[in-house]
């Protein structure tokens, strides 16, 4: 779980655009790489994944924590489409005050990122078992990913007027030290959740390696070119 | 989150004046909203917005009083992230509000407002395969949610769940989530093929904002007034 949950007006206003203008690129990217795809056919399946990945992040397995799912989105369809599925998904949680509207493009690289880094890496690890494949893959990704969600956090504190424009100077916020605290905490937790996230998704990928194989190499692919 | 079914409900299901006003108002009521938590400088701006915006639901019989504890959602994140912050007891109401108040605003949006109408709306600026892949998203959501209640009680039923023993439980959850995946691609599959029978075209939600009518009045007066708390109560 590393999207953020942090509210509007929280974090500066340059890096949620910076994190919009991101966002559009790497969307446009993906549309690039999809040019010859069957638009029509990839919908319905972004659509189910997409509701897959919402279903599964009601499911809190710690106190803060679920998981997301998007390692295994990413195996399963792949870098690009994983994205568009991170955006749509990032959409609907903000739509349902699950994380801010103006943290829609810096969650969307992040869960986006999740499906990238995930896809890659299980494609890299091809001599592992599948399980350890998948969970291996999601250890490296979901730290990658809370690197990334502390280093946005430390960046937005960058910003002396982030949270108390006009507040006293005996209230200003002090940052420095408080972010290490934010990321020991998001790091301690997230070890934990890391290790069962991965435990769960090398147990789904091998579930789905033993009922439907051809889900994960691809196969909706090659056929939608039909 | 697992609340949408119960949101779907009360969109198509209501008849006040903010479910009568457009979705194009109510989307601007929300802007105007986020507009204000992005300018406050201090919390009471907006917990001024956010009594009001429960007085108007409450006045325009949305169901203020689901809506509450829903809104205060946001707060346990809030929190989290005010972990990474040291200030006094405003930066962290500031904080609270921040989050709170837009949230608000969205569950009022999305509680008057059934989603083809909110669908159609963010088609006028989104390309197609976004929208469409939005619409069927929020669609298939409650199929998926249904299955997995279904997949619930089921294992319950037959002894799959077992305190304290996490390898059992963390496995049968695993086969349930793996089930659930391999269904909705299935399901997508089927669905796509009846789509096409029917001539789908790629098209999904019907494109277009809808006109203003009278009834605009409230949000967005209610919008305007929130954002001019923040920008004058500082």
């Amino acid at each position: 779980m590393t999207h953020m949950h942090i509210p509007d007006g929280i974090l500066p206003v340059w890096l949620w655009l910076a994190g919009f203008v991101a966002m559009a690129v790497a969307l446009g990217f993906s549309f690039y790489r999809l040019r010859g795809m069957d638009t029509k056919k990839m919908i319905p399946l972004l659509g189910a994944l997409s509701a897959a990945m919402l279903v599964v992040m009601s499911l809190p397995i710690l106190p803060g924590y679920h998981i997301n799912l998007t390692v295994v989105t990413g195996i399963l369809i792949g870098p690009s489409l994983g994205l568009i599925a991170a955006f749509i998904t990032s959409v609907i949680l903000a739509f349902m005050g699950h994380g801010g509207i103006t943290v829609i493009g810096l969650n969307t690289l992040l869960l986006g990122s999740e499906a990238v880094l995930g896809h890659l890496l299980f494609s890299l690890l091809k001599r592992l078992p599948v399980f350890w494949r998948a969970a291996a893959a999601t250890v490296v990704t979901l730290f990658i990913t809370t690197m990334l969600l502390i280093g946005i956090v430390a960046v937005a504190h960058l910003d002396p007027d982030v949270l108390h424009h006009g507040e006293e100077h005996d209230h200003a916020v002090h940052s420095c030290g408080s972010v290490s605290t934010f990321a020991v905490v998001v790091l301690t937790i997230g070890a934990v959740g890391w290790i069962i996230e991965a435990a769960i998704t090398g147990a789904v990928v091998r579930f789905i390696s033993q009922v439907k194989p051809d889900l994960l190499g691809h196969g909706l692919h090659r056929s939608s070119k039909k | 989150m697992i609340s949408v079914a119960r949101i779907d409900h009360w969109a198509t299901s209501g008849n006040g004046p903010f479910h009568r006003a457009s979705a194009l108002a109510k989307f601007l009521f929300l802007f105007l909203v986020v507009g204000s938590a992005l300018t406050a400088r201090s919390p009471y701006p907006l917990m001024a917005g956010y009594g009001l915006i429960l007085v108007v639901a409450a006045a325009s019989g949305l169901p203020w009083a689901r809506l509450v504890p829903l809104s205060l959602y946001a707060v346990l994140f809030a929190v989290l992230y005010g972990i990474s912050i040291q200030g006094g007891l405003l930066a962290y109401a500031l904080l609270v509000f921040k989050a709170i108040t837009p949230s608000l605003a969205l569950l009022a949006l999305v509680v008057s407002t059934p989603y083809p109408r909110i669908f159609s709306l963010i088609s006028t600026v989104l390309p197609e395969i976004l929208a469409a892949g939005l619409f069927m998203t929020y669609r298939t959501l409650f199929i998926l949610l249904d299955m997995m209640d279904n997949f619930g009680v089921a294992i319950r039923l037959r002894g799959g769940f077992s305190p304290g023993s996490l390898a059992k439980n963390s496995s049968n959850i695993a086969k349930g989530i793996g089930m659930l995946l391999v269904r909705a691609v299935e399901r997508a599959q089927r669905l796509y093929a009846v789509m096409a029978v029917r001539g789908y075209n790629g098209s999904m939600a019907q494109k277009g904002a809808e006109g203003m009518r009278r009834e605009d009045w409230l949000p967005l007066a209610t919008g305007l007034t929130v954002f001019m708390l923040a920008i004058m109560w500082t």
